[in-house]
């Protein structure tokens, strides 16, 4: 299955909140949906599951145009929510039912991903009776009840202990490899960077970077490098290297240990090392840069 | 469809789980039924003034002794000052006032204070036989003592001129108050016997309608504040989930108020009898009048509680369900207000106004039903009426219900949900 968002465009009232969204993703591949709050990611989200309409733009299933109602989808929102003072089976199965699943395969389902997720001893008691990431863990369980196509995760790791969210990753590696769609949206990109081989960054209502997380990074980080020396601190490198080496090299940024630098369009990496050699510097590192999707993430809508 | 009844019954179940609604449901039938049995196993003449079960006639005409030692525990103090000496005789006034003791005063401040004291229950200072004073201290709403003194004063007078003018006083008030036999036929509806269990049908499907309606609304909006809407709308389309809420509020409501009101009314049925038919006047419900108000409730429940379920919508918090629902609940006190008044004229404008009006017909038509004269076409047309207008407040309720299920924060206002729902189109 290929699922396709095509310009897809909305506004409340006067405000547009999405200027022409667009992004696709396969069976068996998971995006990581990012942007900052308010970029618009919700609002895409609640179109892909029909709670809006967009103003204008498609949305197409293998070509076809995608009716919602067709198809099982998996939708765990930000805002978690389930009835707090029902039993977690009743609303799981009550959940399942809505969906259009029978009550036998409902209950069968139900039990079937709590034991999965490791919270079936939970399955008789109250919702409001459960830690919040048991609760977490009904709600992913609720979400995937259905037997779902199209998986939509809405910050699932917020509130999972290093043991729940390694359960997560697992159920999450599963389901992509069970060849199902599944869209990510995350804060943490650790998380996405490893189950998420496309990416879609949404700012201020626009995609404004959308493709393979690989070919992402690489592209980001050609002609960048890292440096650092013995000789100098960070910020005295830095200065030095702009009084001093500003025709062969741009400064783009710094991790922890090094600055982060570009290469001029006409200088080769020997030049540029030796360059730096005749200034005095004694090169502590001088390697390939390769940003992280965090970086990444932060060069392209960090700055207002 | 299907959806809707997933949602039904979860709903249904929710209320049948609900201990509050169970116990208080089958604490009121057990109580309407066993107190509906009563009469046949133990004598209530006491409390419904019926004679006593062993009580003969021929004990009542033997024991007079009994009877006149009785009557003195019964008997109040009443004291007059007659300043013309024409009631020396207090035979006449003894006849008229039963149960009362005379204690004659010898002036009229003795009769204040008597009565101040609560010694007497209430004085007379005759000044003529057409001019007295009457002294009471809490004059009750059922007080008739001047009444009763009256006529005593117009027939010593009566008998004063008789006795004037050679003439025989028995013969005149003969002659004056002849015995008038009459046969009542009633060809249409009977107010003073249809006003009471009118009056009580009207506030039970009120008190329905507020309950449920408020019950409903804070269903919605807690599925807003704990966030399950969110889920709910993207699991189902917003029609199955609203119909489905107010449809199981409906068959709840029906089923905790139709088995009271019905266990009442069939067991007094039965024990009708052993009543003395001493409840008529409110639980001997006709068939017809208990339809209509089955049919024309519902309607009228359902057109509020599909209003109620889109107002839950429109705020986030549940104590801000009055904010919303305000306007609503002041439309149905002013209907429930108005038929009450109009009770008393039933065939008025007014009321026949309102039966049509969908947001009372509910009460009016079927009041108009229970206690006038309603030809089968006004009832049809008023139901037809309910009906259109049940349908399109649901589809409108929906629409609220859809529009206002994912904005959270501050109530938003009726006229601003309308706007957005004109500007979405």
């Amino acid at each position: 299955m290929r699922l396709e968002v095509k310009d897809i465009k909305k506004s409340f009232g006067e405000n547009e909140v999405l200027h022409g969204v667009s992004f696709d993703i396969e069976s068996g591949k998971a995006l990581g949906l990012l942007g900052r709050n308010g970029a618009g990611k919700t609002t895409t989200i609640r179109i892909l599951m029909d709670v809006f309409h967009s103003d204008s733009g498609e949305i197409f299933l293998d070509g076809k145009k995608f009716e919602r109602k067709n198809y099982q989808i998996g939708y765990l929102p930000e805002e978690r929510g389930l009835y707090p003072k029902k039993t977690v089976i009743e609303q799981m199965v009550y959940l399942a039912r809505l969906r259009g699943i029978s009550k036998t395969e409902a209950i069968v389902n139900s039990r079937k991903w709590l034991t999965r997720l490791e919270v079936n001893e939970y399955e008789k008691k109250k919702l409001e009776t459960l830690s919040k990431g048991n609760q977490q863990k009904v709600q992913l369980a609720s979400t995937l009840v259905c037997n779902p196509d199209i998986i939509i995760l809405d910050e699932p790791f917020s509130g999972l202990d290093p043991v729940n969210s390694q359960i997560l990753q697992q159920v999450v590696r599963e389901l992509i490899s069970e060849n199902k769609i599944v869209i990510f949206s995350s804060h943490q990109m650790s998380y996405v960077e490893e189950f998420c081989e496309d990416i879609a960054i949404i700012n201020k209502g626009e995609v404004v970077l959308f493709g393979d997380l690989d070919k992402i990074k690489r592209e980001y980080g050609e002609k960048q490098l890292v440096l650092s020396a013995v000789n100098y601190d960070l910020d005295e490198l830095k200065t030095k290297c702009i009084s001093e080496l500003n025709d062969v090299l741009e400064i783009t940024g710094k991790t922890k240990d090094t600055l982060i630098i570009k290469i001029r369009d006409h200088v080769t990496r020997n030049a540029l090392l030796t360059a730096i050699l005749t200034k005095n510097i004694e090169v502590e590192h001088f390697e390939t840069y390769k940003p992280s999707l965090n970086d990444i993430f932060i060069a392209k809508v960090g700055e207002e | 469809m299907k959806k809707f009844l997933v949602v039904l019954q979860y709903e249904l179940k929710n209320y049948f789980k609900n201990k509050s609604y169970m116990i208080s449901t089958i604490f009121l039938i057990v109580l309407v039924g066993i107190g509906m049995f009563l009469p046949r196993f133990f004598d209530m003449s006491g409390i419904l003034g019926t004679p006593q079960k062993n009580e003969s006639a021929q004990n009542v005409n033997e024991s007079d002794n009994a009877t006149s030692g009785q009557d003195s525990k019964e008997s109040k103090n009443m004291i007059i000052y007659d300043k013309t000496g024409a009631l020396k005789d207090m035979s006449l006034l003894n006849s008229i006032f039963k149960d009362v003791k005379w204690q004659i005063a010898t002036n009229e401040d003795e009769v204040k204070n008597s009565v101040k004291e609560d010694k007497s229950e209430a004085g007379f200072v005759v000044n003529s036989l057409t001019d007295y004073d009457y002294y009471i201290f809490d004059k009750s709403m059922s007080d008739s003592n001047t009444y009763s003194f009256n006529a005593a004063l117009t027939t010593i007078s009566q008998i004063n001129y008789c006795t004037t003018n050679g003439l025989n006083y028995a013969e005149v008030a003969t002659a004056f108050n002849p015995t008038i036999s009459s046969n009542e036929q009633v060809l249409g509806k009977d107010m003073s016997q249809n006003f009471w269990y009118c009056y009580i049908l009207v506030i039970v499907i009120f008190m329905s309608i507020i309950v449920y309606g408020i019950m409903i609304a804070t269903s919605v909006t807690q599925e807003k504040s704990n966030r399950t809407i969110e889920l709910l709308i993207t699991s189902t389309n917003s029609n199955s989930l609203l119909f489905g809420k107010v449809i199981a509020g409906a068959i709840a409501s029906l089923g905790q108020v139709g088995a009271i009101l019905c266990v009442a009314v069939f067991s007094y049925r039965i024990n009708q009898a052993a009543w003395g038919n001493k409840l008529d006047m409110i639980l001997a419900i006709p068939n017809n009048v208990l339809i209509t108000f089955g049919i024309f409730g519902i309607g009228g429940f359902l057109f509020y509680a599909f209003i109620y379920g889109a107002m839950g919508a429109l705020v986030s918090k549940t104590e801000d369900i009055n904010k919303s629902a305000g306007g609503v609940q002041m439309v149905i006190m002013i209907v429930y207000f108005v038929v009450l008044a109009q009770l008393s004229n039933i065939n008025g404008i007014v009321i026949k106004v309102a039966s049509f009006l969908p947001f009372s017909s509910y009460s009016a038509m079927f009041a108009r039903v229970a206690m006038g004269t309603v030809a089968p076409w006004e009832i049809i047309v008023s139901f037809l009426i309910l009906i259109a207008s049940i349908v399109l407040v649901g589809m409108f309720g929906a629409k609220i219900y859809r529009m206002g299920t994912l904005r959270y924060g501050n109530p938003i206002k009726l006229s601003n949900a309308i706007k957005f729902l004109k500007h979405s189109k």
